[in-house]
């Protein structure tokens, strides 16, 4: 009864916490590379992009990471920008790790985790899925990466077909 | 600071008010075709009449969306013209002129530097530390000048400390500092942060240069 209690607590707070963020115009930011360039996310504006915060320390992130490197080889021709956001205590393991798992997209680094705060972030990994204007439409803060719904949701941004997110 | 959040939170208070009553003041002005003056009895007829064809119902739409444009574009004009005031007002209000100090960043040539980040220091206190984007780096290269940094500082002696981080000549990481100290009096101080290129030297230059 107890592990129950418990368990539907944490599926709450991870469910109800970020939601408010679904709909509102998504903090803008300016983030280092680990290779290349600074990126600034309102650059994207007009573009659908994908954002998800990891660290080396989370054990689901890396198949997270796969999942989005795939999503972005299929996608990117279309228009889709795939950024990934580690929220590590110490960037080199950040470096490190990035280097080990190769994306094909921009991997930044958040030392200061201003950028996980205005998302509030509170479970890695975190995806955040974003519209043409630049509102967060969905918000996942779950370890499924295979899930079926993500895909049907970078359709429907590419799209831009209004969508509305249960979670 | 106080000061500044609270003038910050009164104007987003009343920007809601102020497009309200812009709203209201256009749905109560009379509608452009609903002329109240009585039309003078030597009035030529409608044009219609004198071609002897009836106006039909979707000329009349037609007529209709095109005021309803024009009304719409009216509407985004003053909103546009509002929102500037506004924010003139609320810099004028933040940073009144006696304690003004903007500073500003260009970039000439930029063949031995690309611009990374800086770091702004007042008084040995970090006030800015922006990232640029490559198409920031482009825009100052085109002659862009960006204004970096705007606060309020009491008159009298400052020292102003910009920390530059890049690539330099041959790819390197580069990394250089330069400061000036100034007078700040009455007026607003204008200071503005110089990346040029050395050629002699084959080296960027850092300069801050003082508006006076």
């Amino acid at each position: 009864m107890m592990v129950i209690l418990i368990g539907a607590t944490a599926a709450l707070a991870a469910t109800s916490a970020p939601n408010g963020l679904i709909g509102r115009p998504a903090p803008d930011f300016v983030l280092p590379a680990v290779a290349g360039s600074n990126v600034r996310l309102s650059e994207f504006r007009g573009q659908p992009v994908m954002i998800s915060f990891w660290s080396s320390r989370c054990s689901v992130c890396a198949a997270q990471l796969t999942a989005m490197d795939r999503y972005y080889g299929t996608y990117r021709s279309a228009g889709l920008i795939v950024l990934g956001v580690s929220v590590e205590d110490d960037p080199q393991r950040a470096i490190d790790y990035a280097q080990a798992h190769a994306a094909s997209f921009p991997l930044l680094l958040d030392k200061a985790k201003s950028v996980g705060r205005a998302f509030g972030i509170e479970r890695l990994p975190t995806t955040v899925l974003i519209d043409r204007s630049g509102q967060v439409r969905f918000l996942h803060s779950d370890d499924r990466p295979g899930d079926p719904s993500y895909v049907a949701q970078i359709r429907a941004l590419l799209d831009d077909r209004p969508e509305r997110s249960d979670r | 600071m106080n000061m500044n959040s609270t003038l910050r939170s009164l104007l987003r208070a009343l920007w809601p008010l102020l497009l309200a009553a812009q709203a209201v003041s256009v749905s109560a002005a009379p509608p452009a075709d609903a002329d109240p003056a009585p039309a003078p009895a030597t009035a030529p007829p409608p044009a219609n009449a004198a071609t002897g064809m009836a106006s039909s119902p979707s000329n009349d739409a037609a007529a209709g969306t095109r005021a309803l444009d024009e009304q719409i574009q009216g509407l985004k004009k003053d909103v546009v013209d509002l929102n500037k005031d506004l924010f003139v007002l609320e810099e004028e209000l933040l940073f009144p002129a006696n304690t003004q100090v903007a500073v500003f960043v260009s970039v000439d040539v930029g063949d031995f530097f690309a611009l990374d980040s800086v770091t702004l220091k007042i008084d040995n206190h970090d006030v800015s530390n922006y990232l640029y984007t490559p198409r920031e780096v482009s825009a100052l290269l085109k002659g862009g000048v960006q204004r970096l940094y705007v606060g309020n500082l009491k008159a009298g002696q400052h020292e102003l400390v910009a920390l530059f981080n890049g690539k330099g000549p041959h790819d390197r990481d580069y990394r250089r500092a330069a400061n000036i100290r100034f007078e700040k009096g009455v007026g607003a101080k204008y200071l503005e942060l110089k990346i040029t290129d050395h050629q002699r030297a084959q080296q960027p230059e850092f300069e801050i240069k003082d508006w006076e």
